[in-house]
């Protein structure tokens, strides 16, 4: 009796482990792929066949020495900075909202919580012409600063997952405090910001990725201003009709340059990452 | 309001005469602005956009223009813009945009619908319409006013080929492209899915579009075709597809010069922009083909592939400080000089008659490829923005591998095809 | 129902039960929401008369100073001894009043026309060229003109605090208390109104780059903003539901509406299959990395959830190029593992196997999210329900259904709402990997897999129908907000009835 359901359960872990692995493969294959192919040196765009024959480190040398026509390295230098800035400025914005939607008990509070659910179900396309010139009217168009400005400014709308985080710290704490002679704002900082660690960096981590990927807005708003572009609207020139022939190689090699810190961020993260949003996205 | 652009004028005119009177001293070899008295204005900044391939030579060719005014003080900065999104970009802000840019003509009724666009100056257009070809002309008109300088006369696709697989006799018919490529079983690549491309299937058939109609002037108009004999040639071409959808591929140019290139190549030739032809003809060296596109037998008969052909031009942004320096330099970087050079440089074909017939462009494949197979072609004049989509669906029907291709199909195809064009 | 009953049920007649009896309540529901909307403009029209009639009141009752502040605003604080406040009043009077004069009312007064001077070209003899005869710019006056009215509202907004506030400190000083000082109300900012502290900067950025470009959208849809309107040449104007009435008109072949119609099944089918497919199993996955006796936890989470870290344009665009008749997973399905002697069209052959396609490739970018997401909460689940069940005798797949999973849906409701809006606006994976093909010559210029987010940005790039893509993005956030709202009702029941209080 023990001795089969050992065995039944031997049978299950392995099928488990060979579905596992088989899966794994899958996902992760076209990774590989990108990664091979972006030292692949023999061939032009693509090739009808799955593993590169020769590899050299040439489209990654050419990707930072040949920058008089696409300039990847200053496109990536324009990325970090842009999310830099945006990352500070996103994750002070999100945490003021969902803190005070959380904690803060005022008149305006259920409203505005409705209006922010209501704004994130407009598709934003038809915005951008109007973003555009409103930055035009500031002087700001074709310059990082408008970028930080896009990225930043309505991330106060992405308020949920923290405010759901937010709900479960328990309100006694706040209470105590108060007792003590604490202002809302030291409670803020001094209590609730210490414990919200996985919370921050959820949105800290999505925030920073944000500009690394956009290639629609950003592309209006920078025009033919090439030395302001991003890696995204960057590596996405490279791929379009004039370009793709002979960038492919470089698009494949950027991207590799891109995904690399980003994955290590993640996988760095990851705890709180997975901490911040099971706590805070599904309670509430 | 009109005592207002009265006034508007009389200032203007003011201002020029001055602005003549200025230039009136720097007095220089160029024959077209003597004539014409017309001289750029004094510290004028300008920008352009050329692509990425022609940024070099535009800057050279705008020192040159320079140089021709050594005491206007003029400066300009050529900046990298892809033709294809010109005008998006310039609609999206005239203010921030080029001075002068060069962009391929499907756009010109939208930059002229939008306002954006300053026509020819009267006192060139004259010039400018004698030493261009007609076509050209044709491309760069619009409402009977020349609105634009064309730059050149390739912004087409051709035939290129591998010749080691298929001989110039075989290029001569689609049916025989075909065949080479199956013998050696390589791969033929049209991108047959992209409006661009497969608007030549019905255009084949005796289709043409003849300009834009209705209302608002928006409207796509077709000329009185043959539906059946355009049916015909559609089934002819579907039935090509078919039976060689093993070695036809529908998928972009850009793996025409991928597949030519690996080793050994797997493809051995395809229908390519003229953008590319550099490439492809370092790749193929002495084997590279280039042709005109072939024929298709359509009920016996071999008919000629006619194809949809493209101009690049040379416009003047309305909203430039700088009018009169922008129209000369325009004038001056779509000359023949200027032509001709980029002929040599990076082999785009003139749109100059004398440039045209220069031995430069005799002696270079692609661009007689492209330059023979504008005989036979539909000036791309007048589109409509709604043409591409459906046409290129239309062309993706053709070759889909489940796909009905009897005769009552077709003609619904059509019909809809047509009707979604015309958007009704 | 009692528990026990209820937990006798399969899963299936458990769904039924919930969702009869979410759907019985459902009219009552729909009733109260259309009367809290009552409630609520009612509530709206009755704060702003009273606004106005403590407005009146207050004038009449104020002394000097405050009737003075109802014209030059901070007047009745300065007075009272609150400088800096009664300061920040008067300038932000004089700034409203500057903008109104140099830019706002130019605006605002063609407002309602759009502008009616055609900008032309007039031909200059002299030098030959022609000359820009400047007009009106329709959009920038309807850009402009919604800017300057939320200026307004807000202005009046301020200017009701000031009278408001004028008259407070009037009362203070007549009942021979001390003003309040600014620095007290600058602390209080940090503790009472903290909130206001918090929120003006969000708040602001949002009403900027959020609110009024939406505004701007919506009352595009209300003009004729099209290729054959475009500004800065020529103007366009309000033309009421007239664009509405185009996307409902059916006619023969590819009308506007019988492509809205086909976008909007084709929508709501790929945001289930999305949102459902993923769920399930990334669920699944999750399981099976974290169960007991399966090694190597880290290696195996780490290969799925590594795929979350690439930009997502980066992992499709190469999939594009995969998927092509020539491209890597052709190959390896023909020549290397010969499991098909033809290539697979994936893209654009038939609108079945590109449906599938899409959505088999949403699910390998979706998964690992889930995964990383229902991992934590799969092992909070209560062991002593999996082990009443395995008591039971129920194989792991009843007990996923009848224990996992309804917990899990329980706890994830929320994130699965947010979730499906999510796939409904999924532009990325549909734009950069078919591009809505195949097409067709059925639809107006959109393909089979095109959904209504991916139409409205071709609607705006290809054919310049910005009138039209407005309207189908307001069409589509009616459709967000009634299933959201449908959603939300119908789990708030499910969720009473898992309390079985």
């Amino acid at each position: 009796m023990i001795k089969s359901y050992k065995l039944k359960r031997g049978l299950v872990n392995a099928f488990i482990y060979i579905l596992l692995a088989v899966l794994g493969i899958i996902w992760i294959s076209p990774l590989i792929y990108l990664v091979l192919h972006s030292f692949r040196d023999e061939g032009l765009a693509t090739v009808s066949y799955l593993l590169p024959k020769t590899y050299s480190f040439k489209n990654y040398i050419d990707l930072f020495t040949d920058t008089a026509t696409l300039n990847f390295p200053r496109w990536f230098m324009n990325t970090f900075v842009v999310a830099c800035f945006s990352c500070v400025i996103s994750t002070l914005a999100v945490l003021m909202v969902s803190y005070s939607f959380s904690r803060l008990r005022f008149k305006a509070r259920k409203p505005l919580i409705n209006i922010g659910m209501i704004l994130g179900m407009f598709p934003g396309f038809m915005t951008m012409i109007a973003i555009y010139y409103l930055l035009k009217a500031m002087g700001l168009t074709q310059t990082l600063v408008a970028l930080v400005i896009c990225y930043s400014a309505g991330a106060g709308l992405g308020y949920q997952i923290s405010k759901g985080f937010f709900d479960t710290i328990p309100r006694a704490l706040d209470e105590a405090a108060t007792i003590d002679g604490a202002t809302r704002n030291q409670i803020f900082w001094k209590i609730i910001l210490p414990m919200s660690k996985p919370i921050v960096v959820y949105t800290v981590l999505t925030s920073f990725i944000g500009p690394w990927t956009d290639f629609i807005l950003a592309r209006i708003i920078m025009g033919d201003k090439r030395d302001n572009y991003t890696v995204a609207i960057g590596l996405y020139t490279m791929v379009q009709k004039e370009f793709v022939v002979n960038y492919f190689k470089r698009f494949l090699a950027g991207s590799v340059l891109v995904a690399v810190p980003i994955s290590a961020l993640f996988l760095f993260m990851q705890r709180y990452y997975v901490e911040g949003v099971t706590a805070g996205g599904v309670k509430g | 309001m009109k005592r207002i652009i009265a006034m508007i004028l009389a200032v203007l005119m003011m201002a020029t005469l001055f602005v003549g009177c200025g230039g009136g001293d720097t007095k220089t070899n160029d024959g077209d602005a003597a004539a014409t008295g017309l001289a750029p204005e004094n510290g004028a900044t300008l920008k352009v956009w050329a692509p990425d391939a022609a940024l070099d030579v535009f800057k050279g060719q705008c020192d040159k223009f320079i140089a021709q005014y050594p005491d206007a003080n003029i400066s300009i900065e050529v900046v990298a813009q892809g033709e294809g999104d010109a005008a998006t970009n310039l609609l999206n802000d005239p203010q921030a945009a080029a001075d002068v840019f060069s962009f391929a003509c499907d756009q010109l009724n939208r930059l002229s619908d939008a306002g954006v666009i300053m026509p020819v100056n009267t006192k060139l257009a004259e010039d400018v319409t004698a030493r261009n070809s007609a076509e050209s002309i044709m491309a760069a008109t619009l409402n009977d006013m020349l609105l634009a300088y064309p730059e050149t006369g390739d912004n087409g696709y051709y035939l290129v080929y591998d010749k080691s697989i298929i001989t110039d006799e075989d290029a001569k018919t689609l049916e025989g492209v075909f065949e080479a490529c199956r013998k050696a079983n390589k791969k033929f690549i049209i991108d047959a899915g992209n409006g661009f491309y497969s608007c030549m299937f019905p255009f084949t058939g005796g289709l043409t579009i003849e300009g834009l109609e209705g209302e608002e002037n928006d409207v796509q108009k077709f000329n009185d075709y043959d539906e059946a004999q355009v049916v015909a040639t559609l089934e002819a071409f579907a039935k090509l597809f078919h039976d060689y959808s093993d070695i036809f591929f529908p998928t972009s140019p850009d793996k025409i010069s991928a597949g030519l290139a690996e080793d050994p190549s797997t493809v051995a030739g395809g229908i390519d922009g003229s953008w590319n032809a550099a490439t492809v003809s370092k790749i193929l060296g002495d084997n590279y083909g280039a042709a005109k596109l072939p024929t298709i037998n359509v009920n016996g008969e071999d008919k000629q592939i006619v194809s949809m052909h493209g101009y690049k031009l040379i416009g003047v942004n309305k909203s430039s400080k700088f009018p009169n320096a922008s129209q000369l330099l325009a004038d001056y970087l779509s000359g023949a000089e200027c032509q001709l050079e980029r002929a040599e440089k990076i082999s785009w074909g003139p749109s100059n008659t004398t440039a045209a017939a220069s031995e430069v462009v005799t002696s270079n494949p692609a661009i007689s490829a492209i330059l023979e197979q504008s005989k036979y072609s539909v000036p791309q004049v007048n589109i409509s923005a709604t043409f591409w989509t459906p046409m290129g669906t239309l062309g993706n029907n053709l070759c889909k591998e489940d796909a009905k291709y009897d005769t009552a199909t077709l003609t619904e195809l059509l019909n809809k095809t047509i009707a979604n064009v015309r958007d009704e | 129902m009692k528990y026990i009953e209820y937990m006798q049920l399969n899963p299936f007649q458990r769904f039924w039960y919930n969702f009869s009896n979410a759907m019985k309540a459902f009219p009552g529901k729909l009733k109260n929401f259309f009367v809290a909307v009552g409630v609520l403009i009612a509530n709206f029209f009755k704060g702003i008369g009273k606004a106005v009639a403590g407005y009146v009141t207050r004038f009449i009752k104020g002394d000097w100073a405050v009737k003075i502040s109802y014209l030059i605003m901070g007047f009745g604080n300065m007075v009272k001894g609150q400088f800096i406040k009664g300061l920040l009043f008067l300038a932000s009077e004089v700034a409203f009043i500057a903008y109104m004069v140099f830019f706002g009312w130019g605006y605002l007064s063609k407002f309602p026309t759009l502008g009616t001077e055609v900008p032309g070209m007039q031909l200059n003899p002299v030098t030959g060229g022609y000359e820009d005869v400047a007009g009106d710019n329709s959009m920038l006056i309807l850009l402009y003109g919604v800017l300057t009215i939320v200026l307004i509202a807000i202005f009046f907004a301020i200017y009701f605090a000031s009278t408001k506030s004028a008259y407070a400190v009037a009362q203070q000083v007549a009942a021979g208390e001390k003003p309040v000082s600014f620095k007290s109300e600058v602390k209080d900012l940090l503790d009472n109104k903290f909130h206001i502290t918090l929120l003006a900067f969000p708040t602001l950025t949002i009403s900027v780059f959020t609110i009024l470009p939406l505004i701007f959208m919506i009352l595009i849809a209300f003009t004729n903003y099209n290729s054959s309107h475009m500004p800065p040449g020529k103007l366009f104007t309000w033309v009421g539901l007239e664009t509405f009435s185009e996307i409902f008109a059916m006619t023969e072949g590819a009308s506007k509406g019988a492509t809205f119609l086909e976008l909007t099944k084709w929508t709501l089918i790929w945001a289930v299959f999305a949102t459902v497919l993923n769920y399930l199993f990334g669920m699944i996955l999750a399981l099976m990395i974290n169960k007991k006796g399966i090694k190597l936890k880290a290696l195996w989470r780490t290969l799925f959830v590594i795929t979350v870290a690439v930009p997502q344009f980066v992992t499709l665009l190469l999939m594009n190029q995969m998927l092509q008749a020539d491209g890597a997973i052709n190959v390896l399905l023909m020549n290397v593992l010969g499991l098909i002697d033809k290539p697979i069209m994936f893209l654009n052959s038939t609108a079945l196997v590109a449906r599938i396609t899409v959505i088999v490739v949403n699910c390998w970018i979706g998964i690992p999210y889930t995964i990383l997401i229902t991992s934590g909460i799969l092992m909070n689940i209560p062991a002593d329900l999996y082990e009443s069940a395995t008591i039971d005798g129920a194989g792991p797949v009843r007990t996923f259904f009848s224990i996992t999973l309804p917990y899990m849906l329980f706890v994830t409701t929320p994130y699965l709402i947010t979730n499906f809006i999510g796939n409904i606006n999924n532009f990325n994976v549909i734009y950069l990997l078919t591009a809505g093909g195949p097409g067709t010559e059925n639809l107006y210029q959109a393909g089979y897999t095109d959904l209504l987010v991916t139409w409205l940005f071709n609607l705006t790039m290809n054919s310049l129908d910005y009138n039209l893509a407005a309207a189908v993005g307001i069409l589509v956030f009616v459709v967000c907000a009634t299933i959201s709202l449908i959603t939300f009702n119908l789990t708030k029941s499910a969720k009473n009835e898992e309390e079985f209080s």
